[in-house]
């Protein structure tokens, strides 16, 4: 096995960057880099060095700490270098390290050797990858609680029970002349329904765990000089938008990322939809077009100091089969109920002033709303990947089909195969139950043998 | 090396592995030799006397479906037929029959006595005769030396076996027959993991001091459901078995005089199947249980010897007398033969190949109780393989044999042998078998046939009448779909009447027979008279199980891929498992036990974690 390298933190400046090491190799390219042969680090102890050049110069100094293994992330002999986050400097650490023999490391490949040294488990992988590309607080949050083995351990009741279930039904099959106890179908079909339930209540954060690991993308719509720069520069609090008094400024649709309530957002300003004046106005216009159709919500913002326009009834009318919120704007000028009477049947309505910044906190909450509770502390465990969601939506699939198979009172070998799927896709997750283990639990739960 | 004789074929050993290996193998042609201790013990049943039921009467429908010879001999020897699971689906129902004992052993016999290519020979095999890792043939206890290109093992409990009653124990392959200890000595002289396992039998009662009153009668089925498809009907005349309980005093006394069982001593080191306790067992594990059931099964039509069906046992003889007459209508009753205990070697049978060969000595098979199997139907259709392939190896034009797990229940159990291996007695379950619902016992000539019969196994007259079922099958499958009950039929509100909802204004029958409570009987009735004689009830069932099964066989098949798509990565030839840091030192065992060529191959090794797994997993993807 190699060792291999690769910079841990973010590209880009920043106040540290952090530089691992990987491998057998790892201490040895270590006191090459701080052209120290003798340094002996004690394991998970913090030493500051300098790291020299070829010419022996020091190039920067770093906080490093030496793992020893199997005590560390991947199992293997670590080290990790703390240096000063300039990308200049982090790339001439990471060269120098390949003088020394380390190797560039693959996409993943730290996770997959703390894979294969049993480390941790693939969901626990999967759930790494998360936390990597995690953008926010609460995405974090939600990613490190999978690496615990959350999600297997909330499945645990379930395929308990449906491990019941099948060792009941199994043993009427096979040992129909032992004296066992009847089947009584409607305790089954009650548990079966009660496993439904945790699968079901699970594959249902899927909503919003997407939405706390993908973020949502939010696009301000309006008709020409509503305000819709100003929010956008409110939301992302700073003059990102150029605003002017004359309608159309907006040509191009400008993208920002913020997160709100640990969520993030992809806001949008789009260019003012209108009849266009001239080319490059026309193409900023098809240009919010698509930005309207890719949203997951939108703001569309009305001028509340003049009456509504027909030009807003119709901006209105395109976005009403999207999620959107309509966000009168100029509260700060006047309070007109007539939008509201007009509005309020089919959208939700909030005031603001972009310029005071009133009503803010009321847009973001109506932004949120829609997307459920995503407060990760509060709401426990979501389901972020797509492939957990999809074998919990199968799992659920197949146990209803099965729940109905019972009730209509279909031989017990056919029921049995919508319960061996659905263990076989919680299995997936949580780890196969193998038929062994199943002929393990007959013979232990009833007595079996003339 | 002087030989006394030479065969193509010796099979070592008369059971039920052991007939099957040796008539298959001389019926493809080989001259056989099959050697046994006692020519007259040949298909004896050691333990309870019967054949087939769930997932065992699967074996022998396929067993029979190849050209095996266990049906046919069941056939003519079963007093008690009947299948079990009726009142659930086709694929899990299975025939099962009470035997005459004694007269097994005759049919059995003169079924090898007929049979051409077969020489019957008696005494005992004490070595065998390897040279450069391929089989030259066996030695004799009595010095006779007989050469063969093929060797067979199936020696049942009888290699290294040792019987326990109480606290005494002596050597011997089954109660007043010697035991083969030399052989299993040769066995680890070759190098042969060998393992220990114990199995036991219930007393033998005396019927004429049984008071029958106190047992429930368990009739045969009226119309009996024979093991062979080329049974036209079962002669025998049919008789009942009873049924009868333990009760809380008995348990007590057993539980008092567990000192005396050789079972919670510590004497006993094999590992008994779980699913074959002996009373013992039953009454200590399951200590909250008030009765325990039994059956009184009669050994035969010329005997008084009662089986004692679900009290095996290895307490002192003296005490199994006290016991059994603790049970109401067993007050005054007489133990013929005491049970007993049986500890015996087997042969890890990841040793073996799916053709049931050695992979250490060429030419040399295993078969039976030696992989570690119990039950006579497990062993029947391992003899049935490794007779065949035995065969193949000195007959021009054969091929090695082997059956796949998603066409037959021998192929679950080879597989599962020689991949997993076992750590108790194995038994066949329909659970074992993915394919379970494809695996029907009644269309098990469907699934095997055609290989019998391209093997030479399958003689032009079953050939011929196997055509015409097919044939039969096609029609009822046609009439199925064709057939259509309407409103106006005069049928129809008795059809709604069973089904208990609306069928709507027209169905066909095919649709009808998915409903659940609509039998065979009801969807003759159905068909219009110039129909009826068109098919038999056989045809017809097969047709409806085809259909009843289809769409779940699909959701199966789906699952199943999802499955192979992980299971064909590969593990690299020479993956050292002890480099896989994650591995405890146990998971690093089994992995090199097994030594798995896929993924797959490892996912279905006993006692691997799912870190284990995945650790190996990724470590497999890693380094292809």
């Amino acid at each position: 096995m190699d060792t291999i390298v690769a910079i841990a933190t973010t590209p880009g400046r920043s106040a540290i960057g952090v530089i691992r090491l990987s491998g057998p190799e790892s201490l040895k390219i270590l006191r090459g880099l701080i052209g120290d042969d003798l340094f002996a680090p004690e394991p998970n102890h913090v030493y500051l060095k300098q790291v020299v050049r070829e010419s022996g110069e020091p190039l920067d100094s770093a906080l490093v700490t030496y793992f020893e293994k199997p005590r560390s992330f991947t199992g293997e002999e670590m080290i990790e270098l703390s240096c000063h986050g300039s990308p200049v400097i982090l790339r001439r650490v990471l060269d120098l390290t390949q003088n020394f023999g380390a190797r560039l490391a693959e996409p993943g490949e730290f996770t997959l050797r703390a894979c294969k040294n049993g480390k941790m488990n693939l969901s626990q992988a999967e759930a790494i990858r998360d936390l990597i590309n995690a953008q926010t607080d609460a995405a974090a949050a939600q990613a490190a609680r999978q690496l615990k083995g959350e999600l297997a351990v909330a499945l645990q009741p379930a395929k308990e029970i449906l491990i019941k279930i099948i060792v009941r039904l199994e043993s009427a099959l096979e040992f129909v002349e032992d004296d066992l106890p009847r089947i009584q179908s409607e305790q089954i079909e009650k548990d079966l329904a009660q496993v439904v339930v945790i699968v079901e209540g699970l594959a249902r954060t899927y909503a919003t765990g997407r939405t706390l690991r993908e973020g949502l993308k939010v696009a301000i719509v309006g008709r020409p000089n509503v305000g819709k720069s100003s929010l956008f520069n409110r939301l992302v609090r700073m003059n990102r938008a150029i605003v002017t008094e004359i309608a159309g400024t907006t040509r191009d649709s400008i993208s920002e990322s913020i997160s709100i309530g640990g969520i993030p957002i992809s806001i949008t300003d789009t260019a003012g939809i209108r009849v266009a004046n001239d080319s490059i106005e026309e193409i900023g216009i098809e240009r919010t077009h698509q930005v309207i159709a890719d949203a997951d919500l939108l703001v569309v913002v009305i001028d509340g100091s003049t009456s509504l326009s027909d030009e807003d009834l119709a901006i209105i009318a395109q976005t009403i089969r999207s999620r959107h919120v309509v966000a009168i704007n100029k509260c700060d000028l006047v309070r007109n109920s007539e939008f509201e009477n007009r509005l309020k049947l089919s959208s939700q309505v909030v005031h603001l002033s972009a310029l005071t910044g009133e009503g803010l906190d009321g847009l973001i909450a109506a932004i949120l709303a829609p997307f459920g509770e995503v407060d990760s502390e509060a709401v426990g465990l979501l389901i972020t990947d797509c492939r957990h969601y999809d074998l919990l939506r199968r799992t659920q699939a197949t146990l209803e089909k099965s729940v109905d198979l019972l009730s209509r009172s279909a031989s017990e070998e056919i029921v049995l195969v919508g319960l061996h799927n659905a263990l076989q896709f919680l299995g997936e997750i949580t780890g196969e139950t193998t038929t062994d283990y199943i002929l393990g639990e007959i013979f232990s739960t009833f007595c079996i043998g003339k | 090396m002087v030989f006394d004789e030479a065969f193509d074929v010796i099979v070592i050993g008369g059971g039920h592995a052991g007939c099957e290996a040796a008539s298959a193998a001389s019926r493809l042609g080989a001259q056989t030799a099959l050697i046994t201790l006692n020519l007259d013990l040949i298909g004896q049943m050691s333990c309870n006397p019967a054949i087939g039921g769930i997932a065992k009467g699967h074996l022998v429908r396929e067993i029979d479906a190849l050209g095996g010879i266990m049906g046919r001999v069941a056939d003519r020897t079963g007093i008690q037929f009947r299948l079990l699971n009726r009142s659930r689906g086709p694929a899990v129902q299975s025939p099962r029959a009470q035997t005459d004992r004694a007269l097994y052993r005759v049919e059995m016999r003169k079924m090898l006595e007929h049979t051409p290519n077969l020489h019957l020979r008696q005494g005992m095999v004490s070595d065998l005769l390897v040279k450069n890792a391929k089989i030259l043939g066996v030695e004799m206890q009595d010095g006779r030396r007989i050469a063969s290109r093929a060797v067979v093992i199936a020696a049942g409990t009888f290699l290294n076996g040792l019987i326990h009653t109480g606290q005494r124990t002596y050597t011997a392959g089954r109660a007043g027959e010697p035991a083969s200890i030399e052989l299993a000595e040769t066995l680890k002289r070759l190098g042969f993991p060998v393992g220990r396992l114990k199995t036991g039998t219930p007393p033998r009662l005396d019927g004429r001091t049984i008071d029958w009153s106190a047992f429930h009668a368990q009739e045969a089925d009226e119309r009996p459901v024979p093991f062979s498809f080329s049974t036209d009907r079962i002669e025998q005349p049919q008789v009942k078995c009873y049924v009868g309980y333990t009760n809380p005093s008995l348990h007590e006394t057993i539980r008092e005089n567990l000192n005396q069982s050789p079972l919670y001593s510590g004497r006993i080191k094999g590992v008994g199947p779980r699913y074959c306790p002996s009373i013992e067992d039953k009454v200590v594990k399951f200590s909250d249980k008030e009765r325990h059931q039994l059956f009184l099964e009669p050994e035969g039509h010329d005997t008084n010897e009662v089986y004692l069906n679900g009290f095996s046992t290895s307490l002192p003889a003296g005490i199994q007398q006290d016991l059994v007459r603790m049970i109401p209508g067993l007050e005054a009753v007489r133990i013929i033969r005491p049970g007993y205990a049986i500890e015996y070697d087997y042969v890890d049978p990841r040793e073996l190949g799916p053709d049931l060969q050695c992979q250490r000595i060429s030419g040399l098979f295993h078969a039976g109780q030696v992989n570690g199997t119990t039950g006579y139907e497990e062993a029947a259709c391992q003899g049935l393989v490794a007779g065949i392939n035995a065969a193949a190896l000195v007959i021009k034009g054969l091929k090695p044999f082997r059956l796949r797990r998603d066409e037959s229940y021998i192929g679950v159990l080879i597989d599962d042998l020689i991949k997993q291996g076992v750590d108790e007695p194995y038994r066949i379950f329909t659970s074992r078998a993915e394919y379970r619902l494809a695996l029907r016992y009644d269309n098990a000539d469907q699934r095997l046939r055609r290989y019998g019969r391209e093997l030479g196994l399958v003689g032009e007259g079953d050939w011929e009448r196997f055509n015409q079922r097919q044939n039969g099958i096609a029609v009822a499958r046609g009439l199925l779909k064709e057939v259509r009950l309407r409103r106006a039929d005069s049928g129809y509100s008795a059809a709604v009447d069973i089904t208990g909802s609306d069928l709507g204004d027209s169905i066909s029958l095919r649709d009808l027979a998915m409903r659940p409570g609509i039998t065979s009987e009801t969807v003759e009735r159905l068909l219009p008279f110039s129909a009826r004689d068109q098919v038999t009830t056989g045809e017809l069932e097969a047709a409806m199980a085809d259909n009843l099964y289809a769409g779940y066989i699909k959701a199966q098949e789906v699952v199943i891929s999802r499955l192979k798509h992980h299971d064909s990565t590969p593990i690299p030839e020479g993956l050292d498992f002890r480099t896989l840091n994650g591995l405890s030192h146990e998971m690093v065992e089994r992995l090199e036990r097994t030594r798995p060529q896929t993924f797959g191959e490892a996912r279905v090794i006993p006692g691997l974690t799912a870190a284990a797994l995945s650790t190996l997993y990724v470590a497999a993807s890693l380094q292809t």
